[in-house]
């Protein structure tokens, strides 16, 4: 061999063999993530929904990152939850809609109508129809849809909060502790809440009957804890999984703020059990539908078994 | 015979298995284009659904016809340019039978869902080995007939095919290592390495090293520089390996593995000038030639949209870009201009030049040739515009806040551009498969060999 080539030639091997052990080797050393509390360990049924995931090529269509910039995606995963994550279906492209945090946010026959075929339950979409899938593998799938970000969900649903909402709290203009605000809260709620949480936010209101993960009742102690921040975070995001919906995106801030003042007035000291609607047979919704919504609605003060301090939704401030 | 020893009898058959490939590729690439338009036409049919269809399109475009294509320009530049025969064409015969078996199973096997599911690794074990196995052999048969070369200096085409061929083999094996199990984002890491080296250091490289030859070749005029071609061949050696991981910029993988990834992906700038400087430069003063010149058209085509592609990917690799642009339609805009745009109207390019001479018969229809050429061009701007605005459109919706599953109405206009334009170059790659075959039946070519003298065999053009 020439040797004029023999330098050149050892050039060439050492840098790219220099790089190669920087990107492929080196990372594999030095960048050993342990599983974090969110790491989910599947179960066989889970993993082997994981495979079909893989074998339909989900993936090309749906990541598993999402990002900063990505609203309403929920918490960001971090290194440590990818860890039982092999092979990697982290995605490049997202023609669907991103499953970092799909799990539990629509009900098992939901996925499953959805993947027979997608347009009946979201009009316009474009997913393939998974039909042919059997009913093992269906429910195999489901199974590992619904862990997605699920441990993620259950541990920030109470206290995570972006950090973007902390600018919104220096720009507040409305005083949540004054009657005024809650007076105003007032109106906004009965218009755009009762009809879920109940005119007293007890959870009673005459849609709560028909839905299958009740809606909150305000007059828990848990409730308690939480702070102007997380109230606000929680009405402007809705509830994932849930009939509760963004309500940034329909009302505005201000209007928040006041709905805000008036939820923190309702009284939470003991918890409040509304009487019978519970015992409402949701299949018989729609008979008992016939007689009257407003009676439905009318879930008095008497007829609640506890309650101690001022009524509910009295307001006014503290 | 079934494996020949005739001289370039393997550039042919490779050359002529990748355009059939290439049917089959764009076929599957089509009906995946129309199922975005109508997505119910699957009909719950497990092997034409789009995410079987998508693998299946990607890898029969990329190993079966670009892969295919550039080995069988490869056989027939490398011993023109070291002026002696290949190693063994028997071997290299050999090698292009295991290589359609590997792609024509791997084919079958994604489209029957059994798939490694790492993107651009799909293929199963089984089909992995026989391709590294094959390119092994493949750069065995290569450096040892530049080893026996009566020339003494290498040719900055040969620079570049050395060099694909000492990468490939490795990273391929390192993409396809299944063997070593590594957990999630560790497995998107080696994955990322693998996917976008095998466009820098097998289809680049290769495909540079073509347009090298070619212009020079078609335009009859010498390379202007050949001091900065070999600047543009080692760094993109330097450069290239580590850019991989701007696929995944905003996963939670170590920051200093991206921040190596956006520089050296911007780094990328240099080599893609000189050789896009050296290019331009070697036509200053010819471009005339490309009215009269087809096969020279389709390779200037590959070096403009070659430009296109080089300048979207340093810029897309940095942060503030890619934090608009990612998982967008932009992306695959953006793969195929480089994958399609360039290096396949490179390829095509070559094959109307050098399949004459590895035949010895004229191309049949120059006037299917031209069509050919005006479908995939014209197809391929409607299809790359349609892709690369539904990537911005898709953007703005997102950023406004609209979830992706609403907003994915808006984009149907650009699909069925996006189909249209597809349709397009599928019906140009027809005209050129069947032009392809009257010229292999030996059919008596429609023109007179003074129309496009760069694609008439040496002996005839005289005549």
């Amino acid at each position: 061999m020439n040797k004029n080539y023999i330098l050149p030639g050892f050039v060439v091997l050492a840098s790219f063999g220099l790089i190669t052990f920087t990107t492929v080797l080196l990372p594999n050393f030095i960048f050993r993530p342990t599983a974090s509390e969110f790491a989910v360990e599947y179960t066989p049924k889970e993993a082997r929904g994981r495979k079909i995931y893989v074998r339909e090529g989900c993936v090309y269509c749906h990541s598993q990152f999402s990002r900063p910039q990505d609203r309403d995606f929920g918490p960001l995963p971090q290194a440590g939850d990818y860890v039982y994550e092999t092979p990697n279906v982290l995605g490049t492209i997202r023609t669907g809609p991103d499953l970092t945090n799909e799990g539990q946010k629509h009900p098992d026959q939901w996925h499953i109508s959805h993947l027979k075929n997608p347009r009946t339950l979201t009009p316009g979409s474009i997913m393939p129809p998974f039909g042919y899938l059997k009913d093992d593998e269906m429910n195999e799938l489901v199974a590992y849809i619904q862990t997605l970000g699920k441990k993620r969900m259950v541990k920030y649903h109470r206290i995570y909060q972006p950090d973007e909402l902390r600018k919104v709290l220096d720009k507040r203009k409305v005083n949540v502790d004054g009657s005024a605000a809650a007076n105003a809260g007032r109106g906004i709620y009965q218009q755009n809440c009762a009809t879920c949480h109940g005119t007293n936010g007890l959870g009673n209101g005459p849609n709560a009957i028909a839905i299958a993960k009740k809606p909150a009742n305000f007059s828990r102690p848990f409730y308690k804890d939480y702070d102007d921040v997380t109230w606000f975070w929680r009405v402007s995001e809705g509830v994932p999984g849930t009939r509760m919906p963004q309500w940034g995106k329909l009302l505005t801030e201000e209007q928040r703020w006041y709905l805000v003042a008036f939820l923190k007035t309702l009284p939470r000291e003991t918890e409040v059990y509304p009487k019978g609607y519970e015992s409402i047979d949701p299949e018989k919704w729609v008979e008992v539908n016939k007689t009257s919504a407003a009676e439905l609605n009318s879930v008095k003060p008497a007829e609640i078994i506890k309650t101690d301090g001022p009524a509910p939704g009295a307001g006014g401030g503290h | 015979m079934i494996l020949s020893d005739k001289e370039n009898s393997a550039s042919k058959n490779f050359i002529i298995t990748a355009v059939i490939w290439l049917v089959v590729g764009m076929s599957l690439g089509l009906t995946g284009a129309i199922e975005f338009v109508a997505p119910d036409l699957s009909s719950n049919i497990p092997q034409l659904t789009f995410s079987r269809i998508r693998p299946a399109h990607i890898n029969a475009v990329a190993f079966g016809w670009l892969s295919m294509a550039n080995i069988g320009i490869v056989l027939y530049i490398i011993p023109t340019l070291t002026r002696c025969k290949l190693y063994s064409e028997k071997f290299a015969n050999f090698i292009c039978y295991v290589w359609n078996f590997a792609i024509f199973a791997g084919v079958l096997c994604l489209l029957n869902g059994y798939s490694e599911g790492r993107e651009y690794a799909e293929f199963p074990v089984p089909i992995d080995i026989i391709v590294v196995v094959g390119l092994i052999s493949l750069s065995y048969n290569v450096y040892l007939t530049v080893l026996n070369r009566k020339v003494k200096k290498l040719y900055v085409s040969l620079w570049y095919m050395l060099g694909a061929f000492f990468w490939m083999p490795i990273v391929y094996f390192i993409g396809n290592r299944t063997f070593v199990r590594l957990d999630g984002l560790n497995d998107g890491i080696v994955n990322w390495f693998y996917g976008h080296n095998i466009l820098g250091m097998w289809f680049t490289t290769l495909g540079v090293g073509i347009a090298y030859y070619m212009i020079p070749k078609l335009s009859g005029r010498p390379l202007w520089s050949h001091s900065l071609s070999m600047l543009g061949f080692w760094t993109i050696a330097f450069f290239y390996a580590p850019t991989g991981t701007h696929h995944i910029l905003q996963s939670p993988v170590p920051e200093w593995l991206k921040a190596l990834a956006v520089v050296f992906s911007v780094a990328l700038v240099i080599p893609v000038i000189t050789v896009l400087t050296n290019f331009f430069m070697t036509m200053k003063g010819n471009w005339w030639q490309v009215a009269n010149n087809l096969p020279l058209r389709f390779v200037l085509t590959g070096a403009l949209f070659y430009f296109v592609t080089c300048i979207q990917g340093p810029f897309q690799a940095t942060r503030s870009v890619n934090w608009y642009i990612h998982f967008t339609q932009w992306v695959p805009g953006h793969a195929h201009v480089a994958l399609l745009g360039t290096f396949s109207f490179f390829d095509w390019g070559a094959i109307y030049y050098i399949f004459p001479r590895v035949t010895g018969k004229q191309i049949y229809s120059v006037a299917l040739a031209r069509a050919h050429y005006w479908f995939t061009f014209i197809g391929f701007l409607i299809f790359f515009a349609a892709f690369t605005i539904a990537g911005l459109v898709q953007s703005a919706g997102w950023h406004l806040g609209i979830p992706v599953g609403q907003w994915v109405v808006e984009l149907v206009p650009y699909w069925i551009y996006r189909a249209l334009g597809g349709a397009m170059m599928w019906f140009g790659n027809i005209l050129l498969l069947f032009n392809i075959i009257q010229t292999v039946r030996g059919v008596k070519p429609l023109d007179e060999p003074t129309v496009e003298p760069a694609m008439v065999p040496p002996g005839l053009a005289r005549v």
